[in-house]
């Protein structure tokens, strides 16, 4: 039986290192994905074009958008006659952000009645939310800034006393900076695993299938479940290599910390692995040809990747979506690697996922060899 | 010349007949084509909401006083905040948030509403930095809220001490434009229309000439007196009507079920798409020379796909992106519609303001359908 096994693993691997392009690809093309993340990409937008229509010029009227400036969040990129000028800059995508201020406004604020308007583009969801949060922040700090000097002017308030009587600090565990990497790494791992299995597995039988192979394999001694077990272990391997590939650039190239046990990762990913397996045989006893596993498979990642919980949050979800979302063995993998790999927490945190994960994988196998046996027939 | 012409439009007519054959005969290959964009939208329209807010919150409160209640109490109203779950201490805030069952959490030490009277209370906030999108938000939000309402009290303990109280003296009003709820839909909808259209219009023609090339078939149909010409627009032709329907249907789908708003102009809309569709099959024939096989078509549309999600501004803002990425973004024609739909669906603009996309999608569509047609024949040679 080894033997036999072991013809087929000889067989499956040189076919796999054959195509030198496809594997290039396969390997790659994760690579490029992490590197257009580690430096293309911000969900947390600094530097918005912003046109500013400041029809006062005085000293308060700069105070309020210098404030804007020094955030950092925000780049003067016009000072424009009127309200209606700065929406046009918006309309064009010019800017993103617009500043109006009303003439009279050093008076105004003495009289502690000033206002201005702050407009956002509300077309880009990233910018505008992120604009829309430190606009709204940063104007209300320097209103405060300046009632609170007012008051210390009027001697109501005495200089050395601490002014907000409640300080509230604010603390971001496992990632203090809110670097945006840190957070899609683990993720990013879950998704390739996923889909690299499921569509390299399906991708391998129905091929054999559709060249009429299948038959000449079947006519030698090989029986079924060494089939499965043979064009299963290459695959294992190459997800295996792309796995630690993206880990290894993450941590080594853009330091992403990894917190936890990296033994226990390995394992529970390697676990992982075969619910994707399950997954891509099940998939190729329903698929007629090449072209229909391709599209089963893109189906599968993309409903995976926007209910998985790899970039929208579940929590959000209405729970009948979060009930599809439980279908796809990247749900529970994606909590177990973010605790692992980004909180650093242990078995004794996660262990609802890993059973879940478990009998997931369990039943897929099952099911899989099931439908692969009948295929057979 | 007449009968000429003549001629070359019933060979045209032959081509796009066996097209359509072929095309409505794939039935699956069909319904999935018709039906994935519609499972996008609706997986988009209900799963996907980018605006975090009600984070599960474990509150740790060791007062249990007026103070210390007013203080959650400002951060659950909000709305940013759901308490979920009361719990003895700090340790127990952090582990909540290290199981998962919270992703932020508020710590009162004992003593709050004497420390608020004394003016040097402290309270503190946690945040899960594992899911940074939620926290993000979370992170301002709490500042402000937290901030507002220390000013809150302090206003009220200058009036107890017999001062003025002055109102905050600028009032800052945000709006935001062409989406004041900031809602995903209105900004998610449009980009995936777009997105929609070209993976359609880029695959389908890519795989339609590819398949050909690896049956053999084309040798086939270049022996009959089609020429390369004809068999191009021959194939494009059906292509474009499927892509059509698919935009009619995702389009309405967003407007009438989804309720996005459409603030443009429809006609100008529907021109301009027209204009993408024309340099996605441009694309897709491009990369239907390049790749030798289907496999080899599907790599690519893949990595095309890819490309697009993330440097077109679909999803992830441009505005950041170091100009080398820019530039290979500039290579996809979804860059350039995607500005044009927000534009005209989300905006309500014309072309006075979108001119510059709609040239350089012109261009492109030019010189994509030109460069595609020389490498066909010179590949069928």
């Amino acid at each position: 039986m080894l033997r036999r096994i072991w013809a087929l693993l000889h067989k499956e691997f040189i076919q796999t290192l054959r195509d030198r392009r496809t594997l290039l690809i396969q390997i790659g093309l994760p690579i490029v994905q992490l590197f257009i993340f580690g430096y293309a990409i911000r969900t947390n937008v600094e530097h918005v074009p912003t046109a500013v229509a400041d029809q006062s010029l005085d000293p308060a009227s700069r105070a309020y958008v210098q404030s804007m400036v020094v955030s950092g969040y925000f780049d003067v990129i016009a000072y424009l006659p009127s309200q209606e000028e700065v929406i046009r800059a918006i309309d064009e995508g010019r800017a993103q952000a617009g500043i109006v201020i009303p003439p009279g406004f050093q008076a105004s604020v003495t009289r502690g009645e000033a206002q201005a308007l702050l407009l956002v583009d509300g077309s880009d969801v990233f910018t505008s939310q992120t604009a829309y949060r430190s606009i709204t922040a940063i104007a209300g700090e320097h209103s405060t800034d300046l009632m609170i000097a007012q008051l210390q002017r009027a001697g109501q308030l005495r200089g050395e006393q601490r002014i907000l009587p409640i300080d509230t600090r604010v603390r971001i565990l496992y990632n203090p900076n809110l670097d945006d990497l840190w957070f899609l790494i683990p993720g990013m791992v879950a998704t390739i695993l996923q889909t690299q299995t499921v569509s390299l597995t399906a991708a391998s039988v129905v091929r054999e299938r559709e060249a009429g192979t299948m038959e000449q394999l079947l006519v030698t001694p090989i029986r079924p479940g060494e089939l499965m077990l043979g064009k299963i272990a290459p695959n294992i391997v190459i997800s295996m290599l792309n796995m630690l590939t993206i880990l290894a650039v993450g941590i080594f190239w853009f330091e992403v910390p990894f917190q936890g046990d990296f033994w226990l990762f390995l394992w529970l990913s390697f676990m992982y692995l075969f619910s994707g397996l399950g997954l891509g045989l099940l998939v190729s006893t329903v698929s007629q040809n090449q072209k229909q596993t391709q599209q089963t498979a893109m189906l599968i990642m993309l409903v995976g990747l926007v209910l998985g919980g790899f970039m929208f949050p579940r929590y959000l979800q209405p729970t009948w979506v979060r009930i599809i979302g439980n279908l796809f063995p990247l749900t529970y993998f994606i909590p177990i690697a973010r605790g692992i790999v980004t909180k650093g927490v242990g078995l004794s945190y996660i262990w609802e996922q890993v059973i879940a994960l478990l009998v997931y994988v369990v039943l897929v196998m099952l099911l899989s060899i099931r439908a692969f046996r009948q295929n057979l027939d | 010349m007449r009968g000429r012409l003549r001629e070359r439009l019933r060979r045209l007519g032959a081509v796009m007949r066996k097209e359509t054959i072929q095309r409505l005969r794939d039935r699956r290959t069909l319904i999935l084509i018709l039906a994935i964009p519609l499972l996008q939208m609706l997986l988009f329209g209900y799963a996907v909401d980018l605006t975090a807010d009600h984070l599960p919150t474990a509150i740790s409160d060791q007062s249990l006083d007026k103070e210390s209640r007013a203080f959650v109490d400002a951060l659950v109203i909000s709305g940013y905040f759901d308490a979920t779950l009361y719990v003895e201490d700090q340790a127990a805030v952090i582990r909540a948030i290290d199981e998962g069952n919270a992703l932020a959490g508020v710590v009162i030490p004992p003593h709050f509403a004497a420390a608020v009277e004394r003016g040097d209370a402290q309270a503190l906030i946690i945040l899960d930095g594992s899911d940074s999108f939620s926290v993000q938000a979370g992170y301002s939000a709490a500042l402000s809220i937290a901030q507002a309402h220390a000013l809150e009290l302090l206003a009220s303990k200058v009036q107890r001490l017999g001062g003025r109280l002055e109102s905050t003296p600028i009032e800052s009003s945000t709006r935001v434009l062409y989406n004041p709820n900031l809602d995903d839909l209105i900004f998610v909808m449009p980009g995936l229309i777009a997105m929609l259209l070209q993976v359609l219009a880029v695959n389908t023609t890519a795989q339609s000439v590819v398949r050909e090339y690896e049956l053999g078939t084309i040798e086939q149909i270049l022996v009959t007196p089609v020429r390369p010409i004809e068999l191009i627009v021959g194939k494009l032709i059906p292509n474009v009507f499927l892509v059509i329907v698919d935009q009619i249907v995702v389009t309405s789908l967003g407007v009438f079920w989804f309720g996005v708003p459409f603030r443009g102009n429809v006609w100008l809309f529907a021109w301009l798409s027209l204009l993408f569709i024309l340099s996605g099959l441009g694309l897709g024939l491009l990369i239907s020379t390049v790749a030798k096989t289907q496999k080899e078509t599907q790599q690519l549309t893949a990595l095309l796909m890819m490309l697009s999600q993330l440097l077109t501004g679909f999803i992830y803002p441009r505005q950041p992106m170091p100009p080398v990425v820019k530039a290979v973004g500039n290579l996809i024609p979804l860059t350039y519609y995607i500005r044009i739909v927000r534009g005209i669906v989300t905006k309500g603009i014309g072309v006075t303001f979108l001119w510059s996309d709609v040239l350089a999608l012109a261009v492109y569509a030019a010189v994509a359908l030109f460069l595609a047609a020389v490498t066909f024949r010179k590949r069928l040679d």
